[in-house]
């Protein structure tokens, strides 16, 4: 309670502050970026949704969208360690239940159910949305939690454009940014490329183990908790993106993504290996492209929108020992491949202003040939463990948006999902929304949706353990909440939402150890997650060269097994799922002034249970944890060039935190920045 | 203005240095040690933990008092144990902890519970057997070697290769000894017992089983028992009937097979103190004598609505032991039960018991 509490102080207390700064500036200068508010978008109508712009997404271009999410928004980000795996789930719900798009196209891996926001840099990303339980049925299925909506956007360039920037960091780190774009009336096109490498051997204290001194006949003479450095950690991502828009200024609109990936990560050893890291090697590879081919034509009122695209992931998994020779034999090689073949088509049809209908229909093709172990046969031959299927995913929506006054808003949605030959029953989602105050622009949003998830791919066929009995899990999700928006125009903007949410999810699917020695997957779990989540933004400008904003988020969200006992001893019954923090804060601040821009991010994490039964062990704890990073950015300007120059530290206490247990987070880095945007003569 | 400005300044300064203050919330516990004296009767339980969560734990019960004592090596070494406690074997006072994907084994005192010693570097071990007080061979997974060890040096001396493995499909587990051969099952992916010359270090001979045997014991008339699980549907290597398998330790020949239904998942056969009974785990716990020559058609304990993980008699009074790892990411319940299947006591341990070692 009391870190509860404290949080939401310092929530209020920035916002306050932000409003006594504001009433102090008032009659300060003119600010062109800030906006009054105006009516919202009809397809808006109801939800709840986190936008990111390209400021905060590029904000530190090094960092992947999950460090951007970390501090940004409120959900969760459960991170293996820097540059490893790292998932998000919504209000108190598995990464699975996070349904991802791209451009409009699923990029859940169909195998797993959730994707690596480790994998996906900021710096490809233009915009970001993330629409909170009920509103994700707007865009897609499957999202008992949420949907993440990431999308590129045409760059605006007139002629050539070229920015290249270079970053160095602690631990031997280094990014590489490069972006080409040409522009004119018809066509945008983009080239981007992202290249970080790193050894990422950072030091820390290993609290899990201790080194033994050991005298002459072998007994313990003394023993030391070892400085340790992050083992086997290395990482190497290359990611190249290339768009082409083209518009014909008469409607239509044509767009090509096409988005290469190749990943090659070390999984660094646990605080509690005891084996040598040069016997070792443990090792994830992964080739990825990902294209989408769009078309829009946009009409008086009405407007169609084609989609077409490929996901094709090859994936390696190989870990290996030293025999002793200095040759490395295979103890696992785990070969996947997935093919995905995507279609959409979209149509918006608007009756005046009151009325917007919309129907959607996609479709995903998976084929998946996935390759765990090779052994051998009792024949003697060699064998395969994996499995080789394909499914069809179908995911249509029709909604009926309707906003009868300026007051009142109203949507309805239907969505129907078919995975393999498996149908949906009906998705509905219901959407109200009221002006209650037009001083304030005080607004109340009620929604409610129910919501299936089908299982995964490796739910149902992986090899050992898939079950092909299992059920889809379920869901109902209700929302309400309150959001204003102040502001005088050219001087500041402050707005804010409250929102109530409450969701029950049943036939959860979990994996579970078997007497055979391998996991399996059951549907075991009924869950009840309800909570808050706030949000305050604040943009002030109180004189030319002056300008502050600040961004936060608080998330309060018991997400609680409401599940029958399995047995009499079950003490799970009652408790906050493991791993899903109760509550989660964060605060972005910026203050520029001229050329010069400070940042300070901060994020709060309770602590997580490591048990379902939310015993606190000795050996599952895993504390609440605080983050502090600063940045520090100045931008140059000479004749043929605009520089910037930023300097970055991050973990600013130097802090020793995990956010998942036997994986230790580095303590205080460093990153320098140098960027360059040739002017080129026109 | 520039008061103004002053001002907004002070009030973001002031907010970073809440922020900074709230910063040093974090705090670590760690480097106590609590001393123990557990002399007398006890039983060691092993829970394995997460896989890849580094929380596995010892436990340790007093069947006399019936106190049991969970996290028993973090408090007394002030560290963790490590991922996957998988088995623990006891000699001469010594106990040693095989922590499967922590590479390691750990020699700890078992009445201190305090480490006086440690064997790294291990592929993934999985069972420890003495041969002498210098020697020792220690069982893997995903690698086709058994190793062996010197305890007293905590090195590994060397390896012992096993035919018709390769590292991916390696897998060697429980041991027993009769004579100067010692006998292996090799379970995942496999079907075969292997039989070793202590002397050579080789192995010399090998008997086929069913699928995947589990588990291996050695009875009081010198017959080794074992039981396959029978693979899994879908699995390439095959998919049958288990069956339990009374095997000849001197010629090295089966000499029963009893066969349980199609999809049965039997596992953990164990023996009591004398070896004249055996107990094994097939959703429900069975009962039977050595020499029976039929499995009996009623369980010693009736399935109880949860798979049973693990499974130990103690060998002084013929008491049954089951664990019950209940949803596995939870602290799971050890049952007592007195040789006439009665409930005795019960008490919570760590997350996954799956092993049992007697003091």
């Amino acid at each position: 309670m009391k870190q509860i509490i404290t949080t939401i102080l310092l929530c209020i207390s920035l916002c306050s502050y932000a409003n006594d700064s504001t009433i102090m500036m008032r009659g300060s200068r003119r600010i062109p970026e800030i906006e009054l508010f105006g009516k919202r978008p009809l397809k808006e109508i109801g939800t709840t949704q986190t936008k990111m712009d390209s400021i905060t997404l590029k904000e530190n271009i090094a960092l992947s969208i999950a460090d951007v999410l970390t501090f940004n928004s409120p959900i969760f980000v459960k991170s293996y360690g820097r540059a490893t795996l790292s998932t998000v789930s919504f209000r108190g719900t598995s990464a699975s239940h996070t349904q991802v798009t791209w451009n409009d196209m699923k990029i859940n891996n169909p195998m797993l159910g959730m994707t690596d926001f480790s994998t996906i840099p900021s710096y490809f990303i233009d915009d970001a949305s993330l629409l909170h339980g009920t509103s994700s049925v707007n865009e897609t299925g499957g999202g008992l939690g949420g949907a993440v909506k990431l999308s590129t956007k045409p760059a605006n360039a007139e002629g050539f454009g070229l920015q290249y920037i270079q970053g160095v960091g602690s631990f031997y780190s280094f990014d590489e940014f490069l972006r080409l774009t040409y522009g004119n009336d018809h066509w945008q096109t983009s080239t981007r490329v992202v290249l970080s490498t790193s050894p990422n051997n950072y030091k820390y204290r290993n609290h899990d183990k201790k080194e033994n001194v050991y005298d002459d006949e072998m007994n313990i003479i003394d023993q030391y908790y070892p400085v340790e450095r992050n083992k086997s950690g290395s990482y190497k991502d290359l990611h190249l993106l290339q768009e082409a828009y083209y518009s014909n200024n008469r409607g239509d609109r044509f767009g090509l993504n096409a988005w290469y990936v190749y990943s090659n990560r070390e999984l660094a050893m646990l605080t509690t290996d005891y084996g040598e890291d040069t016997d070792f090697e443990n090792r994830q590879r992964e080739h990825t492209f990902r294209g989408v081919f769009t078309y829009d034509h946009l009409g008086e009122g009405w407007k169609v929108g084609a989609k077409a695209g490929y996901i094709y992931t090859w994936m390696a998994y190989d870990y290996k020992r030293d025999l002793g020779n200095g040759v490395m034999a295979h103890m696992t090689r785990s070969r996947s491949r997935i093919n995905t073949i995507y279609g959409q088509a979209n149509v918006e049809y608007y009756i005046g202003s009151q009325w917007l209908f919309t129907a959607n229909l996609s479709a995903h093709q998976h084929i998946v040939r996935s390759e765990d172990k090779n052994i051998i046969l009792q024949s003697g031959d060699k064998g395969i463990v994996g499995y080789h299927v394909g499914r069809l995913e179908l995911s249509g929506a029709l909604s009926a948006k309707w906003q009868p006054t300026d007051r009142i808003g109203l949507s309805a949605v239907v969505r129907e999902e078919m995975f393999g030959a498996e149908w949906s029953p009906i998705i509905p989602a219901l959407f109200f929304e009221g002006v209650l105050s037009r001083p304030g622009n005080l607004t109340f949003k009620l929604s409610g949706s129910r919501n299936y998830r089908f299982p995964t791919l490796n739910d149902l066929y992986f090899l050992p353990g898939g079950n092909p009995d299992l059920r889809h899990e379920r869901g109902w999700t209700y929302d309400a909440g309150l959001n204003f928006a102040v502001g005088k125009k050219e001087v500041y903007t402050l707005t804010g939402s409250l929102t109530w949410f409450d969701s029950y999810i049943d036939d959860w699917i979990i994996w579970l150890p078997t007497t055979k020695g391998f996991f399996s997957p059951r549907n075991l779990k009924k869950v009840h997650a309800y909570g808050l989540e706030l949000q305050a933004d604040l943009n002030l400008q109180f004189s030319k060269d002056w300008a502050l904003s600040l961004n936060s988020t608080f998330s309060w969200s018991p997400s609680i097994n409401i599940g029958e006992p399995l047995t009499a001893a079950d003490q799970s019954v009652g408790k906050q799922l493991p791993y899903v923090p109760e509550i989660s804060a964060n605060i972005v601040g910026r203050l520029s002034w001229r050329t010069w821009a400070f940042t300070y991010k901060w994020c709060h994490y309770s602590e997580r249970y490591t048990m379902s039964s939310n015993d606190i062990t000795f050996t599952g704890r895993l504390p609440k944890y605080y983050m502090s990073n600063v940045s520090l950015e100045k931008s140059l300007h000479c004749s043929w060039a605009d520089w910037s120059l930023k300097g970055v530290i991050n973990n600013l206490f130097n802090e020793e935190y995990l956010s998942v247990l036997a994986r230790p987070m580095p303590r205080i880095n460093f990153q320098f920045f140098v960027g360059i945007t040739p002017l080129w003569k026109k | 203005m520039k008061i103004m400005i002053k001002t907004l300044f002070k009030h973001f300064a002031l907010c970073i240095v809440l922020c900074a203050l709230l910063c040093g919330c974090m705090k670590w516990e760690y480097g106590l040690e609590e001393d123990f004296n557990a002399s007398g009767e006890g039983l060691f339980i092993t829970n394995e933990g997460n896989f890849q969560y580094g929380n596995a734990t010892l436990s340790y019960y007093n069947p006399d008092t019936k106190k049991v004592e969970n996290e028993i090596f973090y408090r007394a070494n002030g560290m963790k144990l490590g991922d996957v406690a998988q088995s623990m074997i006891i000699r001469d006072g010594i106990g040693w902890v095989i922590v499967n994907n922590s590479h390691v084994i750990f020699a700890i005192d078992i009445n201190t519970f305090k480490e006086i010693g440690r064997i790294t570097n291990l592929t993934s071990p999985r069972y420890m057997h003495f041969i002498n007080d210098e020697k020792a061979y220690v069982t893997q997974i995903w690698d086709n070697r058994i190793f062996i060890v010197n305890p007293k040096r905590y090195e590994i001396t060397g390896y012992i290769d096993c035919p018709n493995m390769t590292m991916e499909s390696g897998s060697t587990e429980q041991m027993v000894q009769y004579g100067k051969y010692v006998y292996v099952n090799c379970w995942s992916y496999q079907n075969r017992i292997l039989k070793i010359d202590t002397e050579t270090d080789q192995v010399i001979d090998e008997l086929t089983v069913g699928i995947q045997p589990t588990s291996l014991v050695l009875d009081k008339n010198n017959k080794m028992w074992t039981i396959t699980d029978g693979g899994y549907s879908g699995s390439p290597y095959g998919h049958e009937a288990p069956s339990l398998y009374k095997i000849d330790a001197e010629t090295f020949t089966i000499e029963q097979e009893f066969r349980f239904n199609f999809g049965d998942w039997p596992s953990e056969v164990q023996l009591n103190g004398a070896g004249d009974m055996l107990y094994w785990i097939n959703n429900d716990i069975w009962a039977m004598s050595v020499d029976d020559t039929r499995v009996p058609v009623r369980p010693f304990l009736p399935y109880q609505g949860t798979i049973y993980y693990g499974l130990t008699v103690n060998p002084k009074n013929g008491d049954v032991y089951v664990a019950d790892a209940i949803d596995y990411q939870q602290q799971g319940m050890i049952y007592r039960y007195s040789k006439t299947g009665e409930l005795i006591d019960q008490f919570y341990v760590g997350i996954i018991p799956g092993a049992f070692c007697w003091k």
